[in-house]
């Protein structure tokens, strides 16, 4: 009894930090008790979080409209889809206040989450610490830390935006001793700038530890007038991270930039992990950037105004707002919005909100609802929330991922994961067997309640459901004359030995079929797109 | 859908599964000796005496002159034997379908294993980061071949850095994997519905679904008769002949397969690494009884199918106080099949002597081949890929000769 006393003691330690409503607390402090007698703490949590919102709702409206409903639309791109009952809360909220409360991420209560994502040691502690731990465990905290959130957070905005930045500002964690770092980037560079400041968000990043390794900045070093700036990070800088591959920068702008990042290091020994400037690498020279003249003797201070020159470039905000509407809009984005997007960028010195607002708001958004096709990561996270999935992402279900090529923070190189469809379009069998496992309950230690949220959907006890009242809880509208005829194939093979059906076949909640029509459901191209 | 769209649909279908059934392609497979591999004691230079001198306890015998209870290597020209446990390989290369490169490797300085190892699969010079690796950029510019999910195989359950970025990918050890996840008897209930679903699609996702279909078909069907090797090909039960076994079958199956990767791990050997028996022998006997079955089950397929077998760096010359050998430079590399101008060496024997004095880096087989000039050469004279100038962007490969001369 003792360990299980131990964790009900953590468990309501987190508690404590969060700042969930004293009646919830209350009500926890009551489950906590009659649950201590759960084997695992993950037992205990799930009882925790699924009182604190986490579970199937007694009622779930759907979509009765032919056409993707629009509130589904925004939360299929601004967040991982619908949570159940998701739908519904938003469409009273409205989809403005829906849009202004993600955009303050720090104001939502994500208690809830924090309980299962927040137990990860190692993704908070500082590069110097994360040393004493195997490059396995790390790893395996960092991704488990990083999916849990996506899956449940209240915070859907940020996480997806985070997703995009980590992408943006790639950094693989096989390469060197880039793993012990990413934590402490991921933490203080992508997810305290996601919805904050672009030129914020890029200085933290140049002198993020794990960045440093990655692109070799702690190599870079003019100590001499013979030495080579190691040109790896400026570059990448300015092709990938601010003025784009033809944003205008020459071969000699990359040298200069270079020159202005030489002379940063990372501590090996006492405070090891720890940034520093050592003047003696410095390259002292005056540097001439994109025209803009950056005098000598500036230090430290040179890696700023580079940092400046380059996010303050008009190629800069066109990249940033063209890749954004890529992501949120259209794969071929719309010139008129990535205008005014990327004025916006300009207005604003590179605020990222309302440039996301106004990407949500816009007529090209209203317009692309299913026109996207969701990528591997994309696609896991929302069949899990769309069934209101019990998981602590374990390697069995982290498996998956990486099998659809996309491991969150193992992408090779500095471009990050394509955000085309196209490079992932030979996943679908690894989908289709994702989503049969996850229904049928195969996947290892992830649970969902098939039964409870076809009643929830279709709340008529007796009765039995059909495919076609299923469908608009998945992807947003009715379903069509085609696809209720291929779920009819799929019942009527079941049921050929049985009596002959009508057209609207249907199973009841409990038959042994439902969980695999749904499975079918999370297969169809419907569900692929976003 | 229209009654019309519905006829011209159907119409399209059948026509598009008739374009997609036979499949000529050229196919790939890689074979990565992971850790460093000596190919020194696999292709001894027997004709050498420094060999012997430097290597006094690991040398393998010159032929006919064996050491008592030790076998001799096998003669292959007047420089070079093969170790006694590579016998089984010894009809590939006098039948003319294996060439071995002499003196292949990076420029890497580092001498660390993964920094090359990683280096020389996304295909780069040292420090100049392309993006992906070398096979996913080769695939990539082959776009307008079908991709399939099959296009693409790393056998195991990761994908290895060659085919990162490929347009399609698949991570596995087995084509058993290759089913619907259903409960027992619903999987062909639903394929049917899944085959509805994606066949009336008009987007990107109709062609994947169509052929992801197909394939569940196609490998069903060969589940169904069970695996029979032919020509009496044995594969052993170790973990390269199983995968090579399973990219057989893969070929065989017609799924659209163009490039494999298979990894062989456990070459790093500082330590007692053995001579005709011993650790490495152990590992050298699996190479060559798992080529042999491949060989000999892929008869009908030899112009078809390329293999390589490469590794990050050869090893030192000498070898050190531990009855071992640490890492060094040049390595060999082997091309089999697809019509490769074998049965010979390419890259003249330029001796093992002046290498201890060498002190750029580690010191090993001086290297006379940069890698990508051998994967430039079987990309281009072997799959007939026309943009290798893409595939190693800023290289410009020497030509070795070893591919057939070809005009596609």
């Amino acid at each position: 009894m003792q360990s299980e006393d131990k964790s009900a003691q953590d468990v309501d330690l987190q508690v404590g930090t969060t700042s969930i409503s004293r009646r919830t607390l209350l009500k926890t402090a009551a489950l906590l008790s009659s649950a201590a007698s759960l084997s695992s703490c993950e037992h205990l949590v799930s009882r925790v979080t699924e009182n604190m919102g986490e579970s199937v709702p007694e009622h779930i409206a759907v979509s009765t409209n032919s056409q993707i409903d629009p509130i589904f639309h925004l939360l299929s791109r601004a967040a991982y889809g619908p949570w159940p009952g998701d739908l519904e809360k938003v469409k009273k909220m409205g989809q403005g206040a829906w849009i202004d409360e993600q955009l303050n991420p720090d104001k939502i209560d994500d208690g809830a989450c924090r309980l299962r994502a927040g137990r990860f040691e190692s993704v908070h502690l500082d590069p110097g610490t994360t040393f004493e731990y195997k490059k396995s465990v790390i790893k395996e905290e960092l991704v488990r830390h990083t999916l849990l959130q996506s899956v449940y957070s209240k915070r859907q905005l940020q996480q997806v935006m985070v997703e995009f930045w980590t992408d943006h500002l790639n950094i693989d964690i096989n390469k060197g001793d880039c793993i012990y770092m990413k934590g402490t980037d991921d933490r203080l560079v992508i997810r305290k700038h996601a919805l904050g400041n672009f030129h914020d968000l890029i200085k933290a990043s140049a002198i993020s530890p794990a960045m440093l390794v990655y692109l070799d900045g702690n190599q870079n070093k003019r100590a001499k007038p013979e030495d080579v700036p190691n040109e790896n990070y400026g570059r990448e800088l300015l092709e990938l991270h601010t003025l784009g591959v033809n944003g205008g920068y020459t071969q000699k702008d990359v040298y200069e930039a270079a020159r202005c990042l030489t002379g940063w290091r990372i501590h090996d020994q006492w405070q090891r992990g720890k940034v520093y400037f050592d003047s003696e690498l410095h390259d002292k020279g005056s540097k001439v950037v994109l025209g803009k003249t950056i005098p000598a003797g500036g230090g430290e201070k040179d890696l700023d105004r580079l940092i400046e020159i380059a996010c303050s470039h008009p190629s800069t905000a066109k990249h940033i707002a063209t890749k954004m509407v890529r992501r949120f809009v259209s794969e071929s984005p719309q010139p008129r919005l990535v205008d005014e997007v990327s004025q916006i960028f300009i207005n604003t010195r590179g605020d990222i909100k309302p440039m996301m607002k106004c990407i949500l708001l816009s007529e090209e958004f209203k317009e692309s609802a299913g026109q996207k096709i969701k990528r591997p990561y994309q696609y896991i996270v929302t069949c899990l929330r769309s069934l209101a999935a019990d998981t602590y992402a374990h390697q069995e279900l982290v498996q998956y991922l990486v099998r659809m090529g996309q491991g969150p923070f193992q992408y090779p190189t500095p471009d990050g994961y394509p955000d085309e469809a196209k490079p992932w379009l030979g996943t679908l069998l690894w989908r289709w067997n994702f989503a049969l496992a996850l229904t049928n309950k195969k996947v290892p230690a992830v649970d969902v309640s098939i039964e409870k949220l076809a009643k929830a959907i279709y709340p008529n006890a007796e009765a039995e459901i059909s495919a076609a009242q299923l469908m608009p809880h998945f992807v947003g509208r009715l379903a069509t004359e085609s696809e209720i005829a291929a779920f009819q194939q799929y019942i009527s093979k079941n049921h050929s030995k049985k009596k002959q059906f009508d057209k609207n076949q249907s199973l009841s909640p409990g038959d042994k079929h439902l969980p695999e029509l749904i499975g079918l459901i999370l297969s169809s191209p419907a569900f692929q797109r976003c | 859908m229209s009654k019309l769209n519905r006829r011209a649909f159907l119409k399209n279908l059948a026509f598009s599964s008739e374009k997609v059934a036979p499949r000529e392609g050229k196919v790939l497979v890689c074979i990565f000796l992971r850790g460093g591999a000596d190919t020194l004691n696999m292709f001894v230079p027997y004709a050498d005496s420094d060999y012997y001198k430097q290597r006094p306890t690991i040398a393998i015998p010159p032929p006919n002159k064996s050491k008592p209870n030790a076998e001799a290597s096998i003669r292959l020209n007047d420089i070079y034997a093969l170790h006694p446990r590579l016998k089984p390989i010894l009809p590939i290369y006098q039948n003319g379908r294996m060439a071995i490169v002499q003196a292949v490797g990076s420029d890497n300085p580092t001498g660390s294993h993964f920094d090359t190892q990683d280096q020389i699969e996304h295909g780069e010079a040292y420090g100049k980061t392309i993006g992906g690796g070398w096979l996913g950029r080769h695939l990539r510019l082959n776009a307008q071949n079908h991709q399939t999910p099959l296009s693409a195989v790393s056998i195991g359950t990761s994908i290895c850095e060659s085919l990162s970025g490929a347009p399609s990918v698949s991570a596995l050890d087995s084509l058993d994997e290759i089913k619907l996840q259903t409960l027992p008897n619903d999987s062909h209930a639903m394929l049917a519905a899944l085959t509805s679903l994606y066949g009336t699609e008009i987007d990107l996702l109709s062609q994947p679904g169509k052929d992801t279909i197909q394939l569940l078909n196609r490998v069903q069907n060969m589940h169904n008769g069970g695996y029979h090797p032919e020509n009496n090909a044995r594969y052993a039960d170790d973990n390269l002949s199983k995968g090579l076994k399973e990219i057989a079958r893969l070929i065989k199956a017609n799924v659209g397969l163009q490039v494999a990767c298979i990894d062989f791990g456990g070459w790093d050997t500082h330590f007692v690494q053995g001579a005709t028996e011993g650790l490495q022998a152990d590992n050298i006997a699996q190479l060559g009884k798992a080529l042999e079955a491949f060989d000999a089950d892929l008869q009908k397929y030899h112009s078809k199918v390329t293999t390589i077998v490469m590794t990050e760096f050869g090893r030192r010359t000498y070898e050190n106080g531990s009855l071992g050998t640490d890492h060094g430079q040049g390595s060999a590399m082997m091309v089999i099949g697809g019509g490769v101008r074998g049965g010979k060496f390419y890259g003249e024997w330029t001796g093992v002597s002046d290498q201890e004095t060498d002190l750029l880096g580690p010191s090993g087989l001086r290297i006379k081949h940069d890698y990508r000039a051998v994967l430039s050469e079987v990309l281009s004279g072997m799959l007939h890929n026309h943009n290798v100038h893409k595939v190693f962007p800023d290289f410009k490969p020497t030509p070795i000769g070893f591919a057939p001369t070809t005009s596609a």
